[in-house]
């Protein structure tokens, strides 16, 4: 096993803190504790003002917590259950659970009650730690639909001064229990945490489920520790780098993150005050790791974009001018290129004048670690960040199998999801890969994937010769960078026997300002592409005001001639990268936006196609059948939960 | 039911008893008393000119009635003027929003607080330590107000950039500044769409439940005041028509008569 060089200077000397006996990430708090003590590692903005946790306070959080956990039941092996915003409460729940041997399970703050229910009971969680009110309320209005939860713990008492119930304790409470039961068993906690085992589930994460039921994939504390020195071997990081922990832990990207990458490089994690001000916040902090989803980074962007539609002619120029700057020096640095002398010299004043400023507003001036987690975004929005001087890195991987490949060093091809990614000997073989014939990407190597948690008959489907199958189409590049086509089972083809990549098609789609949402058409008995486009009413709207089209609904809006003619002009910019047989031929602007609490969506915001393909069977069979415009019925779920129907005239276009 | 009346007299935080109030010669108020109790959300209902508002402003000062008593506990406050009752705890929020459009939200909640700062213009700009203490110790106040009513995303905002709902919060939040010891509240719901009347209506009664103090809403939207109001008084061309709690306002007929007018025998 030959490591090169440079992953083994990445690491350092960091591998050496798993000599020291440390094999679960609440020994390493208490490794880490012992060592920085009183410096900063959790901070969070209250009332105005970032409070400050150090080591040892989060530890001693952790300890009363997990005490507290254990006073009240809470066994070895027992699963209980999180949800909430990223605030430190829900991190220091995750390493108490973990300290007295539990399984920590985090869900989306925004699931509903049903979905909520089905994890729950699926996990077997004992006990809930939940945030606020919105929370605590959908667990109490589930009552003995969830009857193996116990205890119901929050942090957050706004609103629920008047709240009584047997089940419902305060986060300080449970913590009070816990400094009782140390006074009467002092060294109970440093017992728990070091009976845990490196092979001990730490984690169950559920996937986010675009087909069927979710499944909970079981990461264990090694897992964890192998992604994290992944992730350090394929790029240096420094230590107390400040990271913006954004991303919700339920998805298993921010496990890896802030919860273990945080204690081991170690990071400094801060939690944003409210979803609405992560972005104040990533500036005010001067944010130097940040990672997002790749339709984060895409609505920044287009934020960027639209904002600049609205400035004035000279600013919108110079902007223009700086990217343009911005674009040939850096984006030919990234290829290795040389960069022609005149733009070097002119790269500085760029800098100075558009560059640094708009780094500067988006609080990206100190973030030298910016991540995409995924396997697709547009190269357009990665060049955009990397134009302005943000060198955004795509990271991709498996929430099964860990992370497999990300851009590293100083070139790159953007059109890839980069190189594969070095394992720390300790923690397993090198991660080797085979393509199928059918295209698929089968991997082993690493700590391996340990399995779905009760459903060994899926985990036994997902194992192919002791290779994991991913569901994953890619093909490799001579320069051994792997290029994402799409899912397997969502490469198409057409009834003339030509593939096409949906993925590729939508995500070029939505970067521009005007589209929210696409999902491409074309199977086996269809000819030809075609597209369902949820126009961006945000950034259409304005558009329309500014061209005096009038319009009243989102519905109304959708199918006008000069927006239906506007949508035309982004899709043919698409097609120009298309080859023949792939590019869209008709589109249809959808009269109601996709929404998650109509199934429509995943709650990361991925489509769910076969419902969407039964629900909008009209509109396929209308673009199919050749109609030029069509009474649509399509059904419709209120936030009350009423539903009604939506009826209206929609137009198909022609490209 | 005097002598009942006498012995719960303690228990009213506010009392307007026997209220006339006339603009030349149109009486807008005659014969009305009502009693706010110690910690309820009470609603003042009514139709289109029913004198809602100027029941609310004798409450709080803006008009004195020619005959008629205002108490507040066991003081007669009739004449007084409104910033002297603002003193006593009788905060309100405007119909119209009044605010200041040119400052942050900040500073605007911050004049909520005026009343209870000692250091005056000239110590502000000598800024001794005891003026830092006591401006980090409003702004902890403002901030709490902030986290109660959610409009942490806009702290540094200019409030004339601000949608009318949000404005709206502000001036509710601007009364809940002063640490009133009751609030009045005018058409709180009025040009609202039905979330952000559904986030009026959550914000007071988290009002009442977090700082212990009655609410008296003016409300023209009968939907949502009998889903939160305790009680409600029922105004009819100047008059009281109805007092009691939600159901028995539902079942009135009075009410029902004010609202959609008599029923027609054919």
């Amino acid at each position: 096993m030959n490591i090169p060089a440079e992953v083994e200077r990445n690491w350092g000397d960091l591998p050496n803190i798993f000599d020291q006996g440390v094999e679960t990430l609440p020994q390493l708090l208490i490794y880490q504790a012992k060592r920085f003590g009183d410096r900063t590692f959790h901070r969070k903005k209250d009332f105005g003002i970032w409070q400050q946790f150090s080591f040892s306070e989060v530890l001693e959080n952790v300890k009363t917590l997990a005490m507290g956990l254990s006073a009240l039941g809470v066994r070895r092996g027992e699963t209980v259950a999180m949800i909430g915003e990223n605030e430190p409460e829900l991190f220091w729940g995750e390493y108490a659970v973990q300290g007295i041997g539990g399984k920590a399970v985090c869900l989306y703050p925004d699931f509903t009650a049903p979905q909520m229910a089905y994890l729950l009971n699926h996990s077997d969680s004992v006990a809930i730690i939940c945030e606020d009110q919105e929370q605590v309320d959908k667990v109490l209005e589930l009552g003995e639909k969830v009857p193996k939860i116990g205890t119901i713990i929050y942090w957050d008492d706004k609103g629920m001064w008047k709240y009584k119930h047997p089940k419902l304790m305060t986060f300080k409470q449970v913590q009070e229990r816990g400094r009782k039961h140390l006074q009467e068993n002092p060294d109970k906690f440093e017992k728990e945490v070091a009976a845990g085992k490196g092979d001990d589930i730490a984690v169950i994460s559920y996937t986010s489920g675009t087909t069927g039921l979710p499944k909970g994939c079981l990461g264990t504390h090694k897992s964890f520790f192998d992604a994290a020195l992944r992730i350090a071997g394929a790029m240096p990081l420094k230590p107390f780098t400040q990271h913006m922990s954004y991303i919700s832990p339920a998805w298993a990207t921010e496990q890896m993150l802030g919860l273990t990458m945080g204690l081991v490089i170690p990071l400094v994690v801060n939690f944003p005050e409210e979803p609405e001000t992560v972005r104040e916040n990533i500036r005010e902090i001067g944010t130097e790791a940040l990672t997002f989803t790749p339709r984060q980074w895409e609505s920044l962007a287009s934020i960027v974009e639209s904002k600049m539609l609205d400035a004035g002619p000279i600013r919108r120029w110079f902007f223009r001018w700086g990217m343009a700057v911005g674009r040939k020096v850096n984006l030919a640095q990234l290829e290795g290129k040389n960069v022609p002398l005149g733009w070097r010299l002119l790269y500085p004043l760029a800098d100075k004048l558009v560059l640094y400023p708009l780094r500067d507003n988006l609080g990206l001036q100190a973030v030298y670690y910016a991540q995409s987690g995924g396997s697709g975004m547009a190269p357009d929005v990665f060049r955009f960040f990397h134009a302005m001087g943000v060198k955004l890195r795509n990271v991709f991987g498996t929430t099964e199998m860990g992370l497999f490949t990300f851009h590293q060093g100083e070139t790159y091809d953007l059109e890839t999801v980069g190189k594969w990614m070095p394992v720390h000997p300790r923690f397993g073989p090198p991660l080797e890969y085979k393509i199928s014939d059918e295209g698929e990407l089968l991997v082993k190597g690493g700590s391996g994937f340990t399995g779905y948690y009760k459903e060994s008959e899926a985990t036994a489907k997902k194992l192919v010769d002791g290779y994991y199958a991913t569901g994953d189409a890619v093909y490799m590049t001579d320069k051994n960078e792997m290029v994402y086509l799409d899912r397997l089972e969502d490469m198409r083809k057409l009834s003339t026997g030509h593939s096409y990549p949906p993925q590729f098609i939508e995500n070029r789609l939505r970067f521009s300002p005007f589209i929210k949402e696409v999902m491409t058409l074309g199977d086996p008995e269809k000819p030809f592409v075609s597209a369902m486009i949820n126009i961006d009413i945000g950034t259409v709207g304005p558009w329309a005001e500014e061209r005096r089209i009038g319009y009243t609904t989102f519905t109304d809006l959708s199918q006008n001639p000069k927006v239906r003619e506007l949508i035309q002009g982004e899709i043919e910019k698409v097609n120009y990268f298309l080859p023949e047989g792939s590019k869209v031929m008709r589109f249809i602007n959808l009269p109601k936006e996709l929404d998650p609490d109509e199934d429509e969506l995943t709650r990361s915001r991925k489509l769910r196609r076969s419902f969407l393909e039964q629900k909008y069977a009209g509109f396929i069979s209308a673009i199919y059948s050749g109609k030029e415009k069509f009474e649509a019925e399509v059904p419709v779920k209120y936030q009350d939960g009423r539903t009604g129907v939506l009826k209206t005239l929609v137009y198909v276009n022609n490209l | 039911m005097k002598k009942r009346e006498a012995m719960e007299e303690d228990k009213y935080l506010m009392r307007a008893v026997d209220i006339h109030l006339s603009f030349a010669g149109v009486m807008a108020l005659q014969n009305v008393s009502i009693h706010v109790g110690q910690s309820e959300i009470l609603a003042i209902i009514g139709p289109n000119g029913a004198g809602k508002t100027c029941l609310l402003n004798c409450l709080s000062g803006f008009y004195h009635p020619q005959k008629g008593e205002v108490f507040f506990r066991d003081q007669e406050i009739t004449q007084l003027k409104p910033h002297k009752r603002a003193k006593l705890g009788i905060a309100r929020t405007f119909q119209g929003v009044q605010l200041f459009p040119g400052l942050t939200v900040i500073d605007n909640l911050l004049t909520g607080r005026h009343m209870h700062m000692k250091t005056g213009a000239i110590q502000g700009f000598l800024y001794r330590p005891w003026t830092h203490r006591e401006e980090m110790r409003e702004r902890r106040k403002v901030e709490e107000i902030i986290d109660l009513l959610e409009i942490k995303h806009i702290r540094h905002r200019l409030v004339g950039s601000l949608s009318y709902g949000l404005r709206k919060r502000i001036d509710l939040g601007r009364a809940l500044a002063m640490e009133p010891k009751v609030l009045l509240m005018d058409e709180p719901m009025a040009g609202m769409n039905l979330e952000e009347k559904e986030d009026i209506a959550r914000f007071v009664i988290d009002i009442r439940e977090a700082m212990d103090i009655p609410v008296v809403i003016v409300e023209h939207d009968m939907q949502v005041v009998m889903d939160i109001a305790d009680r409600i008084y029922v105004l009819n061309w100047g008059h009281l028509i109805a007092e009691g709690n939600p159901e028995e306002i539902k079942g009135n007929p009075e009410v029902i008569k004010a609202y959609l007018g008599e029923e027609r025998k054919i």
